[in-house]
């Protein structure tokens, strides 16, 4: 069946737009501008070869140090305070979404995405780590906090604090889904914090792909490399309004075979890729996938049928820019 | 002895019962629906300890794939899934290159139902169906009555897990002379399915199927040796309503129905009748030719009426002459036994005899209330009449053989 947008499709992802660009969405709001017209989104990719040996736990501070240099890239902040109040007040409820399936965003990247979020004054209980699963969570080495103070952590399946899936079915494009109370009733602001790393069926899970673990029915939007769902589910109202910034965790990646792990294809890339425009940032990350594969012999994504369509249609909606051409990519 | 737990391990007649009244009671105040419509689930009142987290069962019918990936092969639509991936029913994983269920024997569902809301209307008509479920589905219809559970994954749903011979003693215990596995999509259940339908089978008990027909042949004829029955949705006859409103296929459902008619084992079909999108008078003459081509004139067929739910809550229910129509054009087409679904008291629920026409079986309901068949025939005429009418019949050995 074609992907083509019927005229009831359409109306659905223009009314999602309008209503992003109302809540002031960084995301949505950029569709009321012809994309020639729009800058160029920046994505800041940090890198330090000492990341790239030992256990990635090892390097909290360093790592703390490149996201602070990103940040500050990122915005032209004169310092990392500033950067980060760019994008984050006191008063948001921020959930940071990881990635636990398969090979995991590292506890200690998200140490330092907290530590920022205090440099700019958010208080700690107003931050919320999060994924689909407590389990998940704790084999990733995240510790859960289910507790009413200090930096919260726990899974939508968390009983009492996390809650579960919304009951009713939210219609978006192609996909009926449940979402998770996290993300649809608990948080306000999200921070994205994806692994660098191959998928079997969309070409890489990055940012966007994160954000199946925000539906209850992940399983039934893999068909096609999961596209349009992807940007079926991060167009969504509970998603790109909220959705402020980006970092994968790039301090390990995984070229191929994933995302399950594969030590056979780890890449102790030892760095982080940063970005608000979370299109953009897929985009650059899933090249700097493609890179690896080229120096590994590998075929690209695109001769082994799974081309990274997801990114392609969301730049396509005007949800951010996939075209590398328009993308400013800065390295620290 | 309040537990669903402690119900399985030791059933009485009573706590079988409550189990099925609680969950009856659940479907009635989930709202209307549930009342008239055919073989919904009691969702949501299941008694006991939820099972934590899920049970893990080898699973059956896939391969290997290079870099710890599989490929199943119960259902026509073939995943490929990575390492720590499931398949498109939730309820399927890889763990570490090896296929697992998640699902063996963890009932989110279970009531005691008359057979005739599954419906089956020619299969040991007056009895029930101890009736089960587990979550997941194969395909997502729009229109899914049972969503709730067919379109969650295991870990969603309050469960219990009940081994095939518990289960087997729950039904022997509610006094039923069948199991029906239903409600959500039992191919996804397919190895508790098999292996409980296996030994109820040796313990004098049928086991009835109730799917969309969304399966490879591999798995259906071997399934086949252990079932005594089959309802199949046979949800349009176009592959764009397939496609657009179910993701799935028709022509796999079609290729399942000629394997059953080939096997030999008795089966039913349900068609939902929704209206603009599967009604034409043309769809319903081609299906019904199709169905006595392929099938023979037989096999009965149920035309029922949709209801607005789930995704597709912007059509109306279907009117009553709509089906009347489709009905009769089956009738048309020499199909001897075409029903209506969720039409209470509508003379389209009876049976009559299709040599002399003679009321067989008068239903109200989902429920048979005079049954005027003997020994299979028609106390008239003495026409024999295509169904099962016996548990002995229910469980000989089908006239041909299940090659695998």
């Amino acid at each position: 069946m074609p992907f083509s947008s019927n005229r009831r499709e359409f109306l659905v992802q223009v009314g999602a737009a309008a209503v992003g660009a109302a809540l002031g969405g960084p995301a949505l709001a950029q569709t009321s501008k012809p994309m020639a017209e729009r800058p160029r989104p920046r994505v800041v990719v940090g890198r330090d070869e000492a990341l790239a040996k030992g256990e990635p736990a090892e390097h909290a501070e360093p790592i703390r140090k490149l996201l602070d240099a990103a940040m500050q890239r990122l915005t032209g902040a004169s310092d990392a305070a500033a950067a980060w109040r760019t994008f984050f007040q006191p008063a948001n409820r921020i959930g940071i979404k990881v990635n636990t399936l398969g090979y995991s965003t590292h506890p200690v990247v998200v140490d330092a995405i907290v530590a920022g979020l205090r440099a700019a004054g958010v208080p700690a209980e107003n931050i919320l780590i999060w994924d689909r699963f407590d389990s998940e969570l704790v084999r990733a080495k995240f510790r859960l906090n289910k507790s009413t103070t200090g930096v919260r952590c726990f899974g939508t399946d968390a009983d009492r604090v996390g809650r579960g899936y919304q009951e009713q079915v939210e219609t978006n494009g192609r996909i009926g889904s449940c979402f998770s109370r996290i993300v649809a009733e608990q948080v306000d602001t999200l921070i994205c914090v994806p692994v660098l790393k191959d998928h079997n069926l969309a070409g890489v899970s990055l940012g966007m792909k994160n954000f199946y673990g925000a539906i209850h029915n992940p399983n039934k939007y893999h068909d096609h490399n999961c596209d349009p769902y992807v940007a079926d589910v991060v167009s969504h109202r509970f998603i790109a309004p909220k959705w402020r910034l980006t970092v994968v965790d790039a301090v390990r990646g995984q070229y191929q075979a994933g995302p399950g792990r594969s030590p056979e294809y780890f890449w102790p890339f030892g760095g982080l890729v940063v970005g608000a425009d979370f299109v953009a940032v897929d985009a650059v990350a899933a090249d700097l996938l493609e890179a690896k594969r080229r120096d590994a012999g590998l075929p690209t994504l695109a001769d082994e049928n799974r081309p990274c369509r997801h990114i392609a249609t969301a730049g396509a909606r005007g949800l951010g820019e996939a075209d590398l051409k328009r993308i400013e990519r800065v390295e620290v | 002895m309040d537990s669903l737990d402690n119900i399985f391990l030791h059933p009485t007649r009573r706590d079988v019962l409550r189990l099925g009244v609680a969950c009856g009671a659940a479907g009635l105040l989930c709202g209307r629906r549930n009342v008239a419509a055919q073989d919904t689930a009691g969702t949501g009142a299941l008694e006991g300890p939820k099972l934590e987290g899920v049970v893990r069962h080898e699973a059956r019918h896939w391969e290997s794939l290079p870099d710890r990936r599989v490929k199943c092969l119960l259902c026509p639509r073939e995943c490929e899934v990575a390492d720590v991936e499931r398949g498109y029913c939730g309820v399927r994983e890889n763990v570490g290159g090896r296929y697992q269920t998640l699902v063996y024997g963890a009932l989110c569902s279970a009531n005691v139902d008359p057979i005739e809301k599954k419906p089956l209307f020619h299969y040991r008509p007056g009895t029930t169906a101890f009736s089960i479920a587990t979550a997941g589905c194969n395909i997502e219809c729009k229109f899914c009555q049972n969503w709730q559970i067919s379109q969650f994954r295991p870990e969603q749903v309050p469960s219990v897990e009940v081994p095939p011979q518990k289960l087997v003693d729950s039904c022997k215990a509610a006094g039923s002379p069948t199991i029906a596995y239903t409600y959500s999509e039992p191919t996804i259940f397919y190895e508790y399915m098999h292996d409980t339908a296996a030994l109820a089978r040796q313990q004098d008990i049928g086991s009835v199927m109730i799917s969309n027909g969304y399966i490879q042949e591999k798995p259906m004829r071997e399934l086949c040796r252990a079932l005594t029955g089959a309802k199949i949705d046979l949800k349009a006859f176009t592959e764009k309503f397939y496609v657009e409103q179910c993701a799935g296929e028709l022509k796999p459902v079609l290729h399942t129905l000629e394997v059953l008619k080939d096997v030999g084992i008795w089966f039913e079909l349900v068609i939902l009748i929704i209206p603009t999108l599967n009604d034409s008078a043309d769809e319903i003459r081609q299906m019904s030719d199709w169905v006595v081509k392929h099938l023979g004139p037989n096999v009965p067929m149920h035309f029922t009426r949709y209801h607005p739910t789930y995704r597709l809550t912007n059509l109306p229910r279907t009117p009553v002459s709509t089906l009347e129509r489709c009905r009769q054009t089956a009738l048309d087409a020499g199909v001897r036994y075409v029903y209506l679904g969720n039409v209470p008291m509508h003379k389209g629920e009876n049976t009559y005899c299709h040599n002399c026409g003679t009321e067989l079986i008068h239903r109200v309901g989902m429920q048979t209330t005079d049954n005027r068949i003997r020994d299979g025939k028609c106390p008239k005429c003495g026409t024999a009449i295509p169904g099962v009418w016996s548990q002995d019949q229910a469980l000989a050995v089908t006239s041909r053989p299940a090659e695998v």
